[in-house]
């Protein structure tokens, strides 16, 4: 009997731990002589620092080190292409929250203590906090030579732009602005780093990509990075912020380096929604050109997205959103401008989503918008124009695998779309529903990221036949090491509980990218799959000599290599694993297997298929507006994704319900407030995420598309269920009383002001 | 945090004692809710924190009809929405303890320590004031009785005297005929705090006021009582015409609150429609919804 748990709900590997109180986060860390950091950080947007007195903070007993900008290596780092950051501020802060100078001391207390002794004076300088004021000719510029503080730029144009158009029935044009989102996870940014009795530098540390950090770290401390060792500590979730935007690494690094102990530095709340990297604000035009029966035959996308002070990964965001969107249709004539631009606030990146989640919102709404002038419902829009099975999109995109229009049906049906739609509500009554869908796509796995989009996986067999397993793709929660422990336990026919995979470990563990881009279960899952039949071919031929027949005799079943026609002979497998030592001059079984997605580059004309696979999702909700209150309140959700192949259901259920209350946070209930580019609400009582008793019973279901290039047929499942639910339930808004909100999020002041403002006898035009 | 000496007195007169000694250095704790977070943040310091909880004094739910109903300061919220002798006089206090703030602050955040807060975004105090409560307060001059009005004097500030505790919570007896309402309104489904909330308690047969208390609280410093509304109230009976001319008069009367959590006149809009819903719900009139879950009591 196969003892596979793929396709079967079984808890994570890693839960037991976490709700024991046994995992060790970074935070946890604790080793003799350890020092206790903190960070003074800049409360201007914008100033020139014109000295640093540290010596009162120095002469505080128990205090080890302050550190300047002065002991900061004069090589920039950066979250991205754009170096041009120092892991203490050296000259000049950029925004308000930007890293002046760092305390190490014997506790937390005197740390944060010795920060209020350190004396800085500042030169305020003029600060740019919008993007208009940014791209003002006559700005100044946030960094030497970035003119009109433009930092990336893209531009393409496939078919006839004008054509389409003219072909266009209706042609409609509107603005609409997203807002940055924290990112929220339980776990606020930590590391602990020290220099070991080598002299190498280790850090174990919140991450998503032991790899990217260690290669970070090395460049920015100016290390070769094979003196520098990074290790995952159990992550209390990333959703984009953990990838190598932080600062946190760096400073705990430098700590370490300057004073020879270990070092532990862990934000609090308020210093993390200080120093993260929130969610990339995008103003996005949007032109689509439609025939009367809803097909799209022309796109024209112009965007302003603001990265803050430094870049960070946001280019690559922007990017995302200036095209992703034109490949979940079937279109021919696409044109994007998007313009990324520096301001004095605090920098922005990746955050679940990279950038789908913006033009999902523009996309989505107006496609609803074009419906109703049309008078036709939006799910037939989407589905007359979905891209389909073994189609190339319009910028080279091939998609292996779609379940898009199962997923528009699934959700609408579920929700009772056309029952819902029919019912139009009493524009008396004081409490309106209303339903509204979206849909959309996200990859699974991204060539664009270094032209490789891999993953290699070590599987090592014991002597007792269990698997012990290396992948650095990190688990920040999402699942990784189930998902890596539930294809070599099913490979191996072996028992889930008798495979451990380790935690991501720069000095012992394969090479990786990282989790992001919902490449993990695609790319790992890949590579588990081909390192485990590595080490069961080893078992194979063993087994041969063993039992005296032909390897094609044998069959691996239950943890045994056994005669097909006699199973009766058998070995296990951890006779034969230590008979492998015996046998081999000791060596073990031990494999490696790389797999690499077999994807294109783009061209220079950004034409190219970049992921093995693209993931589609649909939502529909049912929203109930109090145009007394203007309070919007999420009645019903159901969201459908299409994840290929669900190998843990359990997993992808979660991944969409955490993802329908990220996306129903970012529409209804959570906002940055800044004031002089000063963030005014950095905590949990005054920046509101939903709780559970904020969002409805969820609903969600799967679409299986069984990807070709996916392991057992799986692609992502991670990412692609935040983009429609800001959209739907915009669309729902409108569907209840008649107005439509373009600029996120949909606040009850805006809606009472929407509704105000609203045409007396017009209620419902679009 | 700062390290801070724990300590721990058995008795008001100890703990009172301690207070005044230490002045501003020390605090007390009751559920500790409001002031850790205070402390974690250093926009309090205290060296010394003084515990309440092994005063046996301060606990404890007691209800007669003539004195009417007394709680102990350290009760939590939930017990006190938990008390068979509150759900049964007073519901509308019950059910709010039941609603407030979240579970976490429910289960630990006691009555006295909320009310001695005086955080302007909170509940119990704006529902208190329209069940007409007093408190016993003891400090080193002995106790007095001081009504909940006179206690709250601004954001928060009370009238407490150094070293004086409040010691229990008063309600008089429910009279014949009375009902009342509460309703906190939150800005969305995702806060935890009151953006508006309004406690009505009436005597009233059928759609007729005999007299009303109406209390609007957390869109203003203080919950202030509405006289102007109350005497509109007064010997009439509750049309949604009168209904919405006392919201009109709320809304004018307050001077709202306006910061980060909501604007003034956002604030301001909401006691006119929230006041409006609450008359409607208590004096039975067609057609109306509660702001956010509602009570009778």
């Amino acid at each position: 009997m196969s003892q596979s748990t793929i396709g079967t709900a079984v808890p994570q590997v890693n839960a037991r731990s976490k709700v024991l109180g046994r995992a060790q986060y970074a935070g946890d860390i604790q080793i003799a002589g350890m020092l206790h950091a903190k960070i003074l950080r800049s409360p201007y947007p914008h100033a020139r620092i014109v000295r640093i007195d540290t010596t009162a903070a120095r002469a505080l007993p128990g205090v080890k080190a302050v550190l300047t900008g002065a002991d900061a290596p004069d090589k920039p780092w950066g979250g991205g292409p754009h170096k041009e950051r120092y892991i203490l501020a050296k000259d000049t802060v950029r925004f308000c929250g930007e890293e002046v100078a760092a305390v190490a001391a014997t506790t937390e207390d005197i740390a944060r203590d010795a920060l209020d002794l350190i004396r800085v004076e500042y030169e305020e300088l003029p600060a740019i906090l919008s993007t208009d004021e940014a791209l003002d000719e006559a700005a100044p510029t946030v960094h030497p030579g970035r003119k009109n503080n433009i930092g990336h730029e893209i531009r393409f144009e496939r078919g006839d732009l004008a054509a389409g158009f003219a072909g266009a029935d209706l042609v409609l044009e509107e603005t609409y602005e997203t807002h940055s989102q924290y990112p929220g996870y339980l776990e606020p940014m930590a590391s602990v780093a020290r220099i070991d009795a080598d002299g190498r530098l280790v850090v174990w540390t919140s991450t998503q990509s032991v790899f990217l950090s260690r290669g970070r770290i090395a460049a920015a401390l100016v290390r070769p990075v094979s003196s520098v060792r990074v290790v995952q500590a159990t992550t209390g979730g990333g959703f984009g912020g953990k990838i190598v935007e932080d600062d946190n690494q760096l400073v705990a690094g430098l700590l370490a380096v300057f004073t020879a102990r270990p070092v532990r530095l862990v934000n609090n709340r308020l210093e993390d929604f200080q120093a993260c990297c929130m969610s990339l604000p995008e103003r996005i035009t949007l032109k689509l050109g439609m025939t009367r029966d809803g097909l799209i035959v022309a796109k024209d996308v112009r965007i302003v997205a603001e990265c803050g002070a430094y870049a960070g990964l946001c280019g690559e965001v922007m990017h995302v959103s200036a095209m992703r969107s034109d490949n979940m249709h079937r279109l021919s004539n696409v044109r994007s401008h998007a313009t990324m631009v520096y301001t004095n606030n605090p920098p922005r990146g990746a955050f679940r989503g990279f950038g789908g989640t913006q033009m999902m919102f523009a996309l989505n709404s107006h496609i609803d918008s074009m419906a109703r002038m049309l008078k036709l419902d939006p799910v037939d829009i989407h589905t007359r124009n979905a891209i389909g099975v073994g189609e190339t999109s319009v910028h080279g995109w091939i998609i292996g695998s779609t379940g898009l229009v199962e997923c528009i049906k699934q959700a609408t049906e579920a929700l009772g779309w056309h029952v819902k739609r029919a019912q139009k509500p009493a524009t008396t009554a004081t409490r309106r529903r209303g339903v509204g869908m979206a849909a959309a796509m996200h990859v699974s796995g991204n060539r664009t990221i270094g032209n490789w989009d891999g993953s290699t996986v070590m599987v090592k067999l014991n002597e007792d036949g269990r698997a012990i397993v290396h992948s650095s793709e990190c688990d920040m929660g999402q699942g990784a090491m189930t998902v890596l422990a539930q294809v070599v336990a099913h490979e191996l026919d072996i028992p889930l509980a008798h495979v451990h995979v380790a935690a991501p470990d720069t000095d012992i563990s394969p090479f990786c990218i990282g989790t992001l881009a919902s490449r993990v279960t695609i790319a790992a899952g890949n590579a588990a799959i081909l390192a485990t039949r590595k080490a069961r071919d080893k078992l194979l031929v063993l087994a041969a000599t063993e039992l005296q027949v032909p390897q094609d005799a044998l069959e691996l079943v239950a943890g045994s290599v056994r005669v097909r026609d006699a199973p009766s002979r058998q070995r296990p497998i951890g006779d034969l694993a230590r008979l492998h030592i015996w046998r081999h001059g000791g060596e073990g079984i031990q494999v490696s297997a790389t797999w690499d997605a077999r994807t294109t580059m783009p061209d220079t004309t950004l034409y190219g298929n970049v992921a093995p696979a693209y993931s589609f999702a649909a939502q529909a909700v049912e929203v109930e507006v109090d145009t007394e209150t203007g309070r919007v309140t999420v009645i019903d959700s159901y969201v459908a994704d299409d994840c290929g192949k669900a190998l843990n259901p359990t997993a992808v259920h979660g991944q969409t319900n955490g993802a329908t209350v990220q996306a129903i946070g970012w529409a209804l209930y959570e906002q940055l407030h800044f004031e002089g580019g000063r963030l005014q609400n950095g905590n949990f009582a005054d920046y509101t995420m939903p709780t559970a008793d904020a969002v409805p019973m969820l609903r969600a279901g799967l679409v299986e598309s069984n990807e070709p290039n996916g392991p057992y047929g799986a692609k992502g499942a991670s990412e692609t269920a935040i983009l429609p639910g800001a959209p739907a339930i915009a669309n729902a808004v409108f569907d209840a009383i008649g107005v439509r909100i373009r600029t996120l999020p949909i606040t009850p002041e805006k809606v009472l002001a929407a509704l105000r403002a609203q045409a007396p006898g017009d209620p419902r035009h679009a | 945090m700062h390290e801070f000496e724990w300590l721990e007195p058995t008795s008001v007169a100890d703990a009172g004692h301690l207070l005044a000694e230490l002045g501003d250095d020390a605090r007390a704790w009751a559920g500790g809710t409001a002031l850790i977070l205070a402390m974690r943040q250093r926009m309090l310091a205290p060296t010394h924190v003084v515990s309440l909880a092994g005063i046996a004094a301060l606990r404890g739910i007691g209800f007669d009809t003539q004195q009417g109903l007394r709680v102990g300061a350290l009760t939590r919220h939930s017990e006190l929405a938990a008390s068979a002798l509150v759900r049964r006089h007073y519901p509308m206090l019950a059910d709010l303890a039941s609603r407030m703030a979240n579970p976490q602050v429910r289960n630990q955040g006691t009555l006295g320590g909320n009310i001695c807060y005086a955080d302007p975004a909170t509940d119990p105090p704006t529902c208190l004031m329209a069940l007409s409560a007093s408190l016993l307060l003891e400090g080193p001059h002995g106790q007095r009785v001081l009504a909940i009005e006179d206690f709250l004097v601004d954001y928060y500030t009370t009238a407490l005297q150094p070293g004086e505790l409040v010691v229990e919570i008063r309600v008089p007896p429910p009279v014949g005929g009375s009902d009342g309402r509460y309703e906190r309104f939150l800005r969305t489904a995702a806060e935890h705090r009151p953006l508006v909330n309004v406690a009505l308690h009436a005597r009233r047969e059928g759609g007729f006021c005999h007299t009303a208390r109406l209390v609007v609280g957390a869109s203003v410093a203080v919950p202030a009582r509405q006289h102007g509304a109350e005497q509109m109230l007064a010997g009439q009976t509750v049309t949604p015409e009168l209904a919405a001319a006392v919201a009109d008069r709320v809304a004018g009367d307050i001077t709202p609150l306006s910061d980060l959590r909501g604007d003034g006149e956002y604030r301001r809009a909401m006691v006119r429609v929230v006041t409006r819903r609450t008359l409607h719900t208590l004096f039975g009139l067609p057609g109306e919804i509660s702001a956010e879950g509602s009570t009778r009591a």
